[in-house]
């Protein structure tokens, strides 16, 4: 092992099987701090079954996962956001009955009970949502209950629930799935944008257009573990990947 | 940048001036029932009437305190009367065997049931949705079976007798508890609405939505469930409590019986559980069609076929409670009033532009 | 336990265990089928136990003969309160509110038959009532020996259907995937009626073998309730065969627990396993993560 890197997430020979499929199998992977990471591969590769792991949703049938290297492999989702680690979900997932500004004020990384028991309205929180949804852009719809929302506005607000919970690391999966171009540029920007704020991002994305110009970093994953990685030229360059992509 | 249409189309519904009259309306209305209330025992000396209130205010308590769980998390539980029978039975042992006061049997007995909602939550929650509603109901199969073997100590079937607590008339003994439970009532709703507005509250809101994102968003969503589960059981022995020292005569059958949960359920339902006052609208409802049907069919089993079509009728048609479908008519034929929620979202909007020029966010601390 | 004690509890509880499975394959037809927990299951199996006491004490004819009016009129009543009720509530909150309005069923049909045949304790007499036989020096009673081949037969039709025809294949296929088995052309809507009926005649099969046995009393499917939800919860409801084993094996420990325990106390062996099953495993022991999730 070399030494630990304290700002990183890591994991290492992850496995997870389903009955007799082993959707991840024996996955190490590191993410580069500070920079966009894209986790790519066909359909059913274990990319997201690979994320659950990492974010605690599943827990893994043998590795570990680390995060500023501290092992967070039998964590529960919860604790792991509270230590920094924020993730969306593929199939875009708000609380369609609560208003967009609510759908905000959900995350809490601070547990104290005097914070829990407080107004969930409390104005420096609805402060801070407000200025999450300008800069997403949706703030005019702050009292619209989400179900009432476009599917491209519901995406830029899972984005934004999970910016409240004020991650280091931004975990999203497939922030492009199903939105169209204008938008998909809206969001490329906005990623940029934070990762130059200084969060770490690691997103699994379909559109290989996006993820060749936006990401520093690719993970290429084929049956269960990551077979190349490198940056975008690189990564495009190395004969597994168009093997894994055009198949045998 | 989003273009205008993708993102304009739901604009118009936010946007929505405020409209302080409806929360003035609100308190005013809320002070004229609760003065209402309270002065109930004395507008009736009739003490048919008197012990129907009393009935009325228990159905509410318990209704109110099984909406903790229902109402914030959404999970359905048909099996609360195990938490109603186990404070009464406390309450009742307390005071038989250990000569307690009234009002520290009272107090530990809902502390004590408090207790054993613990690990039977530890278990209950792990589990979502039917299994839950299924885990619930053994409970209370469990205890009535313990509760009708177990003689030595409750009595068994043929019951236990709890002294009374009050040396006075009936009509007195009467109003004594229709106070006790209005201010257990009042107890438990304040909690409520606290929680309601709380952070912990917006947690467990979020998990009745949508559980594993709540997760995914930093909510504590397995210790928030076992609190909220904990309370509701605390509240609900309480009203257990109340009951035994009011009604004097416990039975094994009718304490831990799933009708009874089956009332909760529906009461909270019927009213609404998002709703504060959802449940104790509900428990008016049923509590007076109970009466009534007791004095019109007598002990029949139609009671039974009544509850089932009712439940099964705001199950089918009006699972968001009567509440809101008033809220919807209010607003559909009422003044030009708008609903909370555009309320807060007018509130925001004014709010936002007077902190136009506060600093950007995402600097991080 | 001596020899003889001992064969006789495995035999009652394997009788026992035959109605037991015969039930849990009826719920879990429904949960396949609809995702619903089918609460009222137990009141239907009284309500078919009265029918069958009406039919014979009317007629004077066998009580079993009852079943060639109350299952297909079982089967009718399924397709309709699926078609009438179920598919009202919300996909969303199926599983949760299916529960809730089984439930009210479940208290129409015993209040009904309350106000119909009064609380009175009924009983079917036949001429085989109380006969028994002997074997290896265990008493086997003859109704309770008709009550199992009862349930055998049922199984093993429902298990015909369910392997052997095209019915069965399009039932199996939305069982295990609905939106798959749209895909390749199969009305899972028409279906999932189908199911939902065959639920319920299985209910008719098991309330007449019940009645057979028993003494019938409006209340008493709540005294049912227990060994369905311990099925429900233990059985995890992902596989008929699955549910059925589960059914099977709790039918026989309560039988054992019955002769040092009593009656009460023997039934607590459900809450017992229902309870310990959620501990070590939420999901069940034969049906995968479904149950736990919905």
């Amino acid at each position: 092992m070399t030494t630990e890197d304290t700002s990183s997430l890591a994991a290492e020979s992850l496995s997870k099987s389903f009955g007799g499929v082993r959707a991840v199998d024996d996955a190490t992977v590191r993410f580069v701090p500070g920079k966009i990471n894209a986790i790519i591969g066909p359909n059913g590769s274990g990319k997201t079954t690979f994320l659950n792991c990492v974010t605690g949703m599943i827990r893994p049938d043998s590795g570990r996962v680390s995060l500023r290297g501290k092992e967070i492999t039998r964590a529960s989702p919860d604790r792991i956001v509270r230590l920094g680690l924020g993730r969306s979900f593929q199939a875009c997932r708000i609380f369609p009955r609560m208003t967009v500004t609510e759908n905000l004020l959900v995350p809490v990384r601070n547990r104290s009970v005097r914070t829990l028991l407080g107004k969930a309205h409390d104005d420096a929180t609805v402060r801070r949502a407000q200025l999450w949804l300008q800069r997403l852009g949706i703030d005019h719809l702050h009292g619209v209950e989400a179900r009432d929302l476009s599917f491209g506005q519901q995406k830029l607000l899972e984005l934004g629930g999970v910016l409240m919970s004020e991650p280091e690391i931004v975990i999203l999966d497939e922030p492009a799935g199903g939105v169209n171009p204008s938008l998909i540029r809206w969001i490329s920007a906005l990623i940029q944008e934070l990762n130059a704020e200084g969060r770490t991002f690691v997103v699994v994305e379909h559109n290989m257009e996006l993820v060749m110009t936006l990401s520093d970093h690719v993970v290429v994953f084929d049956r269960g573990r990551p077979i190349a990685s490198g940056t975008p030229a690189e990564v495009q360059a190395d004969p597994r990947v168009l093997e894994a992509y055009l198949g045998v | 940048m989003p273009n205008d249409s993708d993102l304009a189309d739901a604009s118009a519904q936010g946007a929505s001036r405020p409209w302080p009259i409806p929360r003035l309306l609100g308190t005013g209305t809320l002070g004229a029932l609760a003065i209402l209330v309270l002065s109930f025992p004395f507008l009736t000396d009739t003490g048919y009437l008197l012990s129907t209130g009393v009935f009325i205010l228990n159905y509410a308590l318990m209704a109110t305190g099984w909406n903790f769980v229902g109402g914030f998390t959404g999970y359905i539980s048909l099996g609360h009367a195990a938490y109603w029978g186990l404070g009464a039975y406390a309450t009742a042992i307390m005071i038989t065997r250990l000569d307690m006061p009234w009002y520290l049997a009272l107090v530990t007995s809902a502390a004590a049931v408090a207790v054993i909602a613990v690990p039977v939550g530890i278990a209950a929650l792990r589990v979502r949705g039917a299994s839950f509603v299924i885990v619930t109901i053994a409970f209370v199969m469990i205890l009535l079976l313990v509760f009708q073997s177990w003689a030595g100590v409750t009595g068994g079937s043929s019951g236990l007798m709890v002294p009374r607590a009050f040396d006075v008339l009936r009509t007195q003994h009467h109003q004594i508890f229709f106070y006790l439970y209005a201010a257990a009532l009042a107890l438990t709703l304040l909690v409520w609405w606290a929680i309601d507005r709380s952070r912990f509250g917006m947690g467990l809101k979020a998990i009745r939505e949508d559980e594993d994102k709540a997760r995914a968003l930093g909510v504590p969503t397995y210790a928030s469930k076992l609190v909220v589960f904990v309370l509701s059981a605390f509240f609900t022995g309480l009203a257990g409590g109340l009951y035994a020292l009011w009604f004097g005569d416990l039975d094994p059958v009718f304490q831990f019986s799933i009708l009874m949960g089956a009332y909760m359920v529906l009461m909270a339902l019927l009213g609404g559980i998002r709703e504060l006052f959802g449940p104790v609208l509900g428990a008016l409802v049923v509590g007076v069609s109970v009466e009534y049907f007791k004095s019109e069919f007598g002990d029949t089993q139609f009671h039974l076929v009544a509850t089932g079509l009712l439940l099964a009728l705001v199950v089918l048609f009006m699972p968001e409670g009567l509440i809101p479908w008033l809220r919807g008519l209010f607003q559909r034929f009422g003044p030009r009033a708008s609903s909370i929620r555009e309320v807060s979202a007018g509130e925001l909007a004014e709010q936002v532009e007077r902190e136009h020029a506060v600093d950007e966010p995402g600097s991080r601390s | 336990m001596s020899g003889g004690l001992f064969l006789q509890s495995l035999i009652l509880g394997v009788l026992l265990g035959g109605l037991y499975a015969l039930m849990a394959a009826g719920l879990t037809l429904y949960f396949g089928v609809m995702r619903v927990v089918m609460i009222a299951h137990a009141a239907f199996l009284v309500l078919a136990g009265y029918l069958a006491w009406f039919f014979t004490t009317r007629t004077g004819l066998d009580p079993i003969l009852s079943l060639a009016v109350t299952v297909p009129a079982f089967f009718v009543l399924g397709v309709g309160i699926r078609r009438l009720l179920i598919t009202r509530l919300k996909p969303a909150t199926m599983t949760m509110m299916s529960v809730l309005l089984t439930f009210a069923l479940a208290l129409v049909i015993e209040g009904l038959l309350g106000f119909t045949f009064t609380g009175v304790q009924r009983r079917i007499r036949t001429g085989y009532s109380s006969a028994n036989f002997e074997i290896f020096g265990a008493q086997v009673a003859v109704v309770k020996l008709i009550a199992f081949v009862l349930a055998v037969v049922a199984l093993g039709s429902l298990w015909f259907v369910l392997k052997k025809t095209s019915l069965g294949q399009a039932l199996r296929a939305t069982i295990q995937h609905r939106e798959a088995a749209e895909l390749v052309g199969i009305d899972t809507d028409k279906v999932a009626g189908y199911g939902f009926g065959i639920g319920l005649a299985t209910a008719a099969v098991g309330g007449t073998a019940l009645a057979l046995d028993a003494t019938i009393y409006p209340s008493l499917h709540w005294h049912w309730i227990g060994p369905m939800m311990a099925i429900i919860v233990v059985g995890g409801l992902g596989s008929i065969p699955g549910a059925a084993m589960a059914a099977m094996a709790l039918g026989i420990i309560h039988a054992f627990l019955q002769v040092p325990l009593g009656a009460t106390w023997a039934q607590t062996v459900f809450y017992v396993a229902l309870f310990g099953t959620l501990m070590v495993r939420p999901q069940g022991f034969f049906g995968g993560r479904l149950a736990q999730r919905f």
